[in-house]
């Protein structure tokens, strides 16, 4: 039995996993950190852009350490909230809250990304541009929602990766983990929304 | 006369898997230290609604009525529980009762869960024993952990973990923590432990250990208080492990 047995499924799974924290979320916090060279105002910001753009083969490596190991996460994301069905109005516990907002951030997460690239990458990639995107209210919560979810669901994210990786396996070693990455969803959620501060 | 006090019932009512559903209320006389199954028996000697109206009994399935069988389990007030252990003046009354909606429907409360125990055989929750000799007697299990297992091994098979994981639905595969833990309990036995190949690979199928969303509801649903949620992160360890190591020796 076990000879004719194909564990794609597990594969792709442990794949989503791990695409999640390498490179996905190291590049979301590489990306946040980055960012903060906003703060120096709009040529450093734009003079930081520019060496990143020009950088020689910036396009494999982006393709290969971003647009890649998202799409696939996204992917097939989509498809592990389509498999779901909340109950959270019935059992109201935390946990299941944490497991309904992760499917929630992770779709929003997919349109804030598209537009952001659309935006961002492959339109007028400058200060000014972001600058007048952030200057509407509704462009300014669209951003600041985006960062703030996508922080979520990575820092979440890291729970159920240390569930689903065998590393955290009781009750108690799991409940000291959600409170330390809780002070890292701050921390994180503090850098983003200070990069963001510098557009205003 | 003093007005007699009575216990409000609200239970959704449904003739056959395809007929539709309908909520019927019912009220029976209040007595200390009721259940919900010896309401359920009152209805059934006068199966009249609240309104006056003559209705059919209410169908639902009970057996051992101390909470190890599993078979009454049913939505009570909104979550999973045996009707037997369900004591009326711990209940918020109306007292609402469903059947559970992950299994198919047979009438009213009543429900067909043989998918769990088709899910026990997919990940052989036995040890098998049985040869052409006697085989003799098999390792001891130290005292500390058969007392750790024995917890293990109060899965009644009930359901409750099923209805709370919003990983078991129609659209998902998922067989579930309830037969995930079996797998930890079986593996841990001495003499199971040298089947213990049998019973992770088909962890890794479809439906299998990879499904679990870690939302965790399984283990505060479960009446028993069987650590699920630890036995599903034990396993992935086990698991990646053994998907690896074989990977490795093809």
């Amino acid at each position: 039995m076990s000879i004719t047995q194909k564990p794609y499924h597990f594969l792709i799974r442990r794949v989503h996993s791990l695409l999640g924290l390498v490179p996905i979320g190291l590049f979301l916090t590489f990306h946040m950190i980055l960012n903060l060279s906003a703060r120096g105002g709009p040529e450093m910001y734009d003079k930081v852009i520019g060496t990143m753009r020009n950088f020689p083969g910036i396009i494999v490596v982006e393709l290969i350490v971003i647009f890649i190991p998202i799409l696939v996460h996204a992917i097939y994301g989509a498809w592990v909230v389509y498999t779901s069905q909340s109950n959270v109005l019935d059992y109201k516990y935390a946990r299941n809250w944490f497991y309904i907002i992760q499917r929630i951030s992770g779709i929003y997460t997919i349109i804030f990304i598209i537009t952001h690239v659309y935006l961002l990458r492959f339109g007028e990639a400058s200060f000014a541009a972001l600058q007048h995107f952030v200057s509407n209210p509704y462009g300014l919560i669209f951003y600041a929602l985006g960062v703030l979810l996508a922080i979520f669901h990575f820092v979440n994210g890291l729970w159920a990766f240390a569930i689903t990786w065998g590393i955290a396996i009781g009750p108690h070693s799991q409940k000291v983990l959600s409170y330390a990455l809780g002070i890292v969803f701050v921390l994180l959620s503090a850098v983003g929304l200070t990069d963001l501060t510098a557009f205003l | 006369m003093a007005q007699q006090k009575v216990i409000h019932f609200k239970i959704r009512r449904q003739d056959g898997p395809d007929k539709p559903s309908r909520w019927e209320e019912f009220d029976v006389p209040y007595r200390e230290k009721l259940n919900v199954i010896s309401c359920l028996m009152e209805i059934q000697k006068n199966p009249v609604t609240s309104s006056g109206k003559k209705t059919t009994p209410v169908v639902w399935e009970c057996n051992c009525l101390e909470e190890v069988c599993g078979a009454c389990t049913m939505i009570i007030n909104g979550k999973a529980k045996q009707a037997c252990s369900a004591l009326i003046d711990h209940l918020e009354q109306p007292i609402v009762l469903e059947p559970l909606t992950k299994f198919p429907l047979v009438r009213d409360l009543m429900v067909d869960r043989q998918i769990m125990f088709d899910n026990l055989k997919k990940v052989h929750a036995w040890i098998p024993i049985d040869g052409t000799y006697n085989l003799g007697s098999g390792p001891r299990l130290a005292e500390a952990k058969r007392q750790w297992a024995y917890e293990l091994s109060k899965c009644m098979t009930c359901g409750c973990c099923m209805e709370a994981c919003p990983q078991v639905n129609s659209r998902s595969k998922f067989i579930g923590p309830s037969a995930i833990s079996q797998v930890r309990l079986f593996n841990a036995h001495p003499t199971g432990e040298m089947n213990k190949h049998e019973r992770l690979a088909p962890l890794l199928d479809e439906g299998g250990i990879a499904d679990c969303g870690n939302a965790q509801n399984c283990v505060r649903a479960c009446p028993k208080e069987i650590p699920l949620t630890t036995s599903l992160a034990d396993l992935n360890r086990e698991i990646n492990k053994f998907a690896l190591d074989r990977w490795l020796r093809k």
